[in-house]
């Protein structure tokens, strides 16, 4: 039974991961080459690889310093829409009734608008009243806003499963409402948050179309912006500094998010009561 | 190299209060700071200038530009900052920063900025201040700046690029052709296709290469997209007749991949090895010389192919400088702007003669060519047609009209390039297609002009 | 003295007990979500509107009132008109492929077995990597001159050396190309929620059902289908939205050509509002997006919860 399983298990997997995992595969075969050879149909497999486009990565560019700005936006905005959402997210699948559900329906359609739609008004916004223009903290104040949506969904979720009885219990023993919440509610809800820091950071890393609007100069762009406009010279595209800039956050970030993986799935299930 | 771009980290906003200062008390002379001229530069100004710009095809002009600017900020008390970006993102950046009534002093961009007419101030000081020293502003900058209907000039041009044809020579005479006319290359188109070296003219939307070169093409059929009067026009028959010729070049002679390039996707092509023909400025030429390809040598730099209608080009790009109604430093980016123009005889050389100056005297054109003749790469004085081209064959977009916000609004929707792509892919018939151009472009002109823009 | 110290401290238990209300500590709980999404999402979305119903150009933000006008002109358009569709077709296809995969996928990692961290990572790859810069790497991939996936092809004798077909270029292979990538990207996530739903599926249910002797298939048909189903319309719906509203992979790929046969409401709302400089009316084509994925996230909400077994 467990070998049939093992089989399927290996016969599901290996295709897909072939499919999946490949693309990154020849990203870093290119990210080997030197520019003028991506092209020669005859050194498709066979030359000599270099690491001169990390080189140039890391020496000619600011790639670093993308990747700080990235960083540092991303840690903000995760800390920021945790300390939203966690009591909303709370709120919203505890203490209020059908009213709680409307509005948790509402801020959820609010997800559903483009960023294509905003950008222009945000734009206005940025600038006039907030006097944010190229600053990283003009990226911290408006990601935000479609990142809590998406946490306080998830949030909703994640408390919904943890069971009513448990604050009771709390209440019985004297605890105020707010403090069942800090000292009970938070801790078993740990899986939860990790996996909004997760999923709001990916959210964070994809964005592109705020942060190429708000952000100018290059020393302030993020990762995204950065390769978008430094790696690709109008007429010519630095192919293996591209792939090695994509290659160089995205395997850390897939290991963290591995490691990460069974806490969430924990967590959905409602650690209490297993 | 980008070191030299990292000229000021210091915070816009914060500086813009300072700017504002300096500007308030600068802009209290303004009237006089160009009566009495260059000796007084150092007392009237002080304070910030921020730039936007294009990351330049040909790398080496930034290279320059970027410590050129900073000297100059040196000398005028200025703090320069330049940002250079990626040239399809001008647009939008544009957008949002009139969006946001804040912004860049200075705007590039390689299309003139018509449709922004209302948000920018009239640069006409500028040019009448580098006339004095440079001669006259050349009528393709003049017809692509100036509004005749408002009298304003809605921005500044440092440069124009002259396209010719880059080809394979090898391929070329391999096939016993050559692209003299267009006809040439209907006849060549299949049998390049045939050893795999097809023809590269994009038909794609999105892309201002297919733009200008189909936009040109059409020119050599005789068929313009407005009269002189600036009124949409369009000849349906000779329009037509210049998309079944196309679409024949096509069919016979050209990769689908056309339908869905960008900008740098001709280059690639070129250098790849594979197309046999683009329509593109030496930015194709140049980088196979700086990366020492194999075939440098067999590129041949031609003027446009004659047409029916003779033998009539565009320029590649136009570069414009435009000066926001809303910037913190008008003063600033004024001089910078003069200045600049008055180094175009620099910023020609620094570009390998990309770039062509706006003002004629700033670098005439014999000049140019003996300095094109000087080229060592071969074949030998191939740079020295593009002169050539330079004066007789390069117009600007809407010859024989000027460029205003419904020619630019036609450009940006890509009107052109669909008009081919539809026909060549079969997918409408050159007489419906022309039509549904028509009636776009017409109504586009209709709305522009309910605007008192033409 | 004594009254003074019962007076306070009846003060205090009044706080304490207004505190405890459940209104008011929802309220508190609640309001700096609400404030900041109306503050940066609200207001934008309102000016939004606003221009969808002016006739406003160039980013100027200002502009005549023109009622219905832009939307009656859209709605002529045949561009838009393919958008609607286009957007309709890449999502639907998307999902449909997601949630196969993601589901057979999820079963598969399930149990452990050797090697599962290996996998794990290799298939989180595509959804950690920052999209923006995962689909200049497609332009690579399906680049017309060195797309590895064409010398694959050629090499397997699929395609001759000579018609390679050109994947971005042509109408149906391009749209094949822009749900590829969405649905490249969107597997990670839907598998680990599907994960998810899976591990949430008590023990007892698997004993019970291994009692009652349903296995394999009708096991998965008739237990562990309508368990997981909240939850895997939870991911369904989130890969609608990321798919219905993202423009990077569409305009990156293919700028909405070959002529349009891959115009997104995304992509064409940003070519008509920025590029071409038509504000309102590029604000009125991004707008159709919102009541279109409303009624389809509503509808699925209400789905899911009657489907919910707690």
């Amino acid at each position: 039974m467990s070998l049939r399983r093992n089989v399927f298990s290996y016969a599901v997997i290996i295709p897909f991961t072939i499919v999946l995992a490949f693309p990154f595969f020849w990203m870093f075969v290119t990210s080997l080459k030197s520019e003028t050879q991506v092209f020669d149909p005859t050194k498709t497999w066979n030359f000599h690889p270099s690491l001169h486009a990390y080189g140039y990565l890391f020496h000619h560019t600011k790639y670093v310093t993308w990747i700080e700005n990235s960083c540092f936006v991303g840690l903000l905005v995760v800390l920021i829409t945790l300390a939203v959402a966690l009591p909303a997210g709370y709120a919203l699948a505890r203490l209020s009734g059908r009213v709680g559900r409307t509005l948790g329906i509402a801020i959820f359609l609010t997800y559903l608008v483009p960023p294509t739609l905003l950008f222009l008004p945000l734009s206005r916004v940025v600038a006039q009243y907030l006097h944010l223009s190229d600053r990283l903290w003009a990226l911290v104040v408006v990601y935000p806003s479609f990142t809590i949506p998406f946490a306080i969904w998830l949030l909703m979720g994640f408390f919904k499963t943890i069971p009513q009885e448990l604050e009771d219990a709390a209440l019985v023993d004297g605890c105020s409402r707010f403090g069942s919440l800090v000292r009970i509610v938070l801790p078993i809800s740990l899986p939860g948050i990790l996996t909004v820091v997760i999923f709001t950071f990916s959210l964070v890393l994809n964005e592109f179309v705020y942060a190429i609007t708000f952000i100018s100069s290059s020393a302030n762009r993020t990762v995204a912006v950065g390769v978008y406009t430094d790696l690709i010279r109008g007429d010519l595209y630095d192919w293996p500094g591209i792939m090695a800039a994509i290659l160089i956050p995205s395997i850390p970030l897939a290991l963290i998010y591995n490691a990460f993986l069974n806490r969430f799935i924990t967590g959905f299930t409602g650690g209490a009561f297993r | 190299m980008s070191e030299d771009r990292k000229l000021s980290r210091r915070d816009l906003l914060k500086k813009g209060a300072a700017g504002a200062a300096a500007f308030g008390a600068a802009g209290a002379t303004a009237p006089f700071s160009f009566a009495g001229p260059l000796k007084y530069k150092g007392r009237y100004l002080s304070g910030n200038l921020s730039l936007i710009t294009w990351v330049h095809f040909v790398p080496a002009y930034d290279q320059w530009l970027d410590p050129w600017a900073k000297a100059w900020g040196e000398k005028n008390d200025v703090q320069v900052t330049i940002e250079h970006i990626n040239n399809t993102l001008l647009d939008q950046r544009a957008a949002a920063e009139v969006a946001a009534q804040q912004g860049h002093d200075l705007f590039f961009n390689l299309h003139p900025m018509a449709a922004y007419e209302d948000q920018v101030i009239n640069h006409k000081p500028i040019i009448q201040e580098v006339s004095k020293k440079l001669g006259p502003y050349m009528d393709i900058a003049v017809k692509s700046t100036y509004n005749p209907k408002t009298k304003k000039y809605f921005a500044v041009s440092d440069s124009y690029v002259p396209d010719p044809v880059v080809w394979r020579k090898d391929f070329w005479n391999g096939v016993g052709e050559a692209p003299y006319t267009w006809d040439h290359v209907r006849k060549a188109a299949p049998k390049l296709k045939a050893i795999g070296h097809p023809i590269g003219i994009g038909q794609s939307s999105n892309d201002l290469d297919s733009n200008m070169a189909l936009s040109a093409f059409l020119m050599c059929f005789g068929s313009f997209l407005q009269h002189d009067n600036n009124r949409p026009w369009l000849d349906t028959k000779k329009t037509v007749a210049a998309v079944k010729f196309m679409t024949e070049i096509y069919k016979t002679g050209e990769d689908p991949a056309i339908f869905s390039w960008n900008p740098a996707s001709n280059n690639q092509d070129l250098l790849a090895g594979h197309a046999s023909l683009i329509l593109n400025a030496i930015s194709a030429t140049r980088t196979p010389e700086d990366t020492n390809l194999p075939f440098s040598d067999q590129l041949m730099i031609w003027p446009i192919p004659i047409g029916p209608n003779g033998r009539l080009g565009l320029e590649h790009l136009m570069g414009c400088w435009s000066i926001w109604k809303f910037a913190q430093n008008k003063q600033n980016a004024q001089q910078f702007m003069v200045d600049l123009l008055l180094a175009g005889k620099t910023a020609t050389i620094q570009s390998k003669l990309y770039n062509f100056p706006t003002f004629e005297k700033a670098f005439p054109f014999p000049g140019i060519r003996k300095m094109a003749a000087q080229d060592t790469h071969k074949p030998h004085g191939k740079y020295t047609v593009l002169t050539t081209i330079a004066q007789k064959y390069t117009h600007n977009i809407g010859y024989p009209g000027t460029v205003n916000a419904a020619v630019d609004e036609v450009l940006t929707t890509s009107l052109i390039p669909q008009m081919f792509a539809q026909v060549s892919q079969g997918k409408l018939s050159a007489e419906d297609s022309v039509r549904q151009t028509r009636a776009q472009v017409n109504s586009i002109f209709a709305k522009w002009k309910a605007r008192g823009k033409i | 003295m004594a009254t003074a110290v019962a007076a306070r401290g009846s003060r205090r238990h009044r706080l304490r007990y207004v505190a405890e209300r459940r209104g008011v500590l929802a309220t508190l709980l609640v309001s700096p979500a609400v404030i900041f999404i109306t503050a940066l999402v609200g207001v934008p979305l309102g000016l939004a509107v606003y221009l969808a119903f002016t006739d406003s150009q160039a980013g100027s933000l200002g502009g005549k009132w023109v009622g219905l006008g832009n939307f009656r002109r859209i709605l002529n358009d045949s561009v838009f008109r393919g958008a609607l569709w286009h957007t309709a077709e890449m999502t639907l296809i998307t999902q449909a492929i997601v949630v196969v995969c993601a589901g057979l996928l999820a079963h598969a990692l399930v149990h452990t077995f050797r090697g599962r961290w290996l996998f794990r990572f290799l298939i989180l790859l595509p959804w950690a990597a920052p999209l923006s810069l995962t689909v200049v790497g497609f332009l690579w991939f399906f680049d017309p001159q060195a797309s590895i996936w064409n010398w694959f092809l050629v090499k397997a004798h699929v395609v001759g050396p000579f018609n390679k077909p050109s994947w971005l270029g042509t109408p149906n292979l391009a749209m094949a190309s822009i749900v590829t990538v969405q649905a490249w990207r969107t597997i990670p996530f839907a598998t680990v929620i599907f994960l998810a739903g899976i591990s949430s599926i008590p023990q007892e249910v698997d004993d019970a059902s291994a009692i009652d002797g349903a296995t394999g298939l009708k096991k998965f048909w008739y237990v562990s289908l309508p368990l997981q189903l909240p939850i895997a319309l939870v991911a369904i719906l989130f890969g609608i939205i990321f798919t219905a509203t993202d423009m990077i992979v569409p305009y990156v790929l293919t700028q909405g050509g070959p002529f349009n046969s891959t115009q997104m409401i995304t992509t064409w709302s940003y070519i008509q509002g920025i590029n071409a400089g038509n504000l309102g009316e590029g604000a009125a084509i991004a707008m159709f997006l919102i009541p279109v994925l409303a009624f389809v996230s509503v509808a699925m909400l209400v789905f899911a919860r009657r489907a919910e077994v707690t």
